[in-house]
């Protein structure tokens, strides 16, 4: 009974036969590319307002050296966004678990900006160690604590995106457990903990669309910090 | 970037001109000068000579 809890966040395989590279390519199977006509369909239109949405939230506050990111942040939040929600199904295993995944996203582009920031402005990212106005007996720690937190960084990205979807998959299998088993012991106790069930996967899902913006949303204020 | 100034309106003396934590120039010398103690602090006890204990006689 403890291990099967963990099951769902196996590698899936079929016959010896790693399926990760299906469950990473099928978000790009789901959405259509734009055709000739200059309104492909309603699907198209919705996506494409979202992206819209999407860019200019998070690239308006930024300078212009940053816009050259759109594109991958935004491919990013949809192919995020489109894991998470997929996971949600039942039986369907959400690589956005894994938190080789995460990290395979976070550290990279985290890297990228930092490397930005010091190729571009040097001065202004080694002054970023030390936030304006402080006290001098404070100055030595706190270059120390803000260079900690630098390098954490990436971390809390992948181990929050890993955690947060982690803990969700986790509660729904042992609430909707629990509601399946109670059924034929205590029926009203049951209709409780599937209308807990029914709470949480709403909440799931708002999880799953917050957490991978809030992924690029700080990924787009490191770089805003550095470019 | 909002938040950073150019630091023109402070007018340091003496060490405070060089090392402080309101231009972008006196933090940048206060990051680097913490890195480079912390770098000599590291380096002084990777290098120090290890005192040999004496053999002891059978």
């Amino acid at each position: 009974m403890t291990l099967s809890l963990f099951d769902q966040f196996m590698s899936p395989t079929l016959l010896g036969i790693p399926l990760m590279a299906l469950a990473l390519t099928l978000p790009w199977i789901l959405f259509f590319k734009p055709g000739n006509r200059w309104s492909s369909s309603r699907f198209s239109a919705l996506v494409a307002q979202f992206l819209k949405w999407f860019t200019k939230e998070i690239f308006q506050p930024m300078s212009l050296g940053g816009h050259k990111w759109a594109l991958i942040l935004t491919s990013l939040v949809l192919f995020l966004i489109t894991l998470n929600m997929l996971g949600l199904l039942p039986y369907t295993f959400t690589p956005t678990t894994q938190l080789s995944m995460n990290m395979a996203f976070a550290v990279p582009l985290w890297l990228a900006t930092v490397i930005i920031g010091m190729r571009n402005q040097p001065n202004l990212s080694l002054a970023h160690m030390l936030p304006e106005g402080t006290p001098a007996l404070l100055i030595p720690i706190l270059i120390v604590i803000e260079t900690i937190s630098l390098f954490i960084r990436p971390l809390a990205l992948g181990v929050r995106l890993t955690a947060n979807l982690t803990a969700g998959h986790l509660l729904i299998q042992l609430i909707a457990t629990a509601a399946y088993v109670l059924m034929s012991i205590m029926p009203v106790v049951a209709i409780l903990t599937s209308v807990l069930l029914f709470l949480l996967t709403l909440l799931e899902v708002a999880v799953a669309m917050i957490q991978a913006y809030v992924f690029v949303l700080l990924l787009s204020l490191y770089l805003q910090e550095n470019v | 970037m909002a938040g950073h100034d150019a630091g023109t309106q402070y007018q340091f003396t003496g060490i405070a001109k060089f090392f402080n934590s309101y231009t972008v120039m006196g933090r940048r010398n206060c990051v680097l000068a913490t890195y480079g103690s912390l770098a000599a602090i590291f380096l002084f006890f990777k290098l120090k000579p290890k005192k040999q204990a004496a053999v002891a006689e059978k």
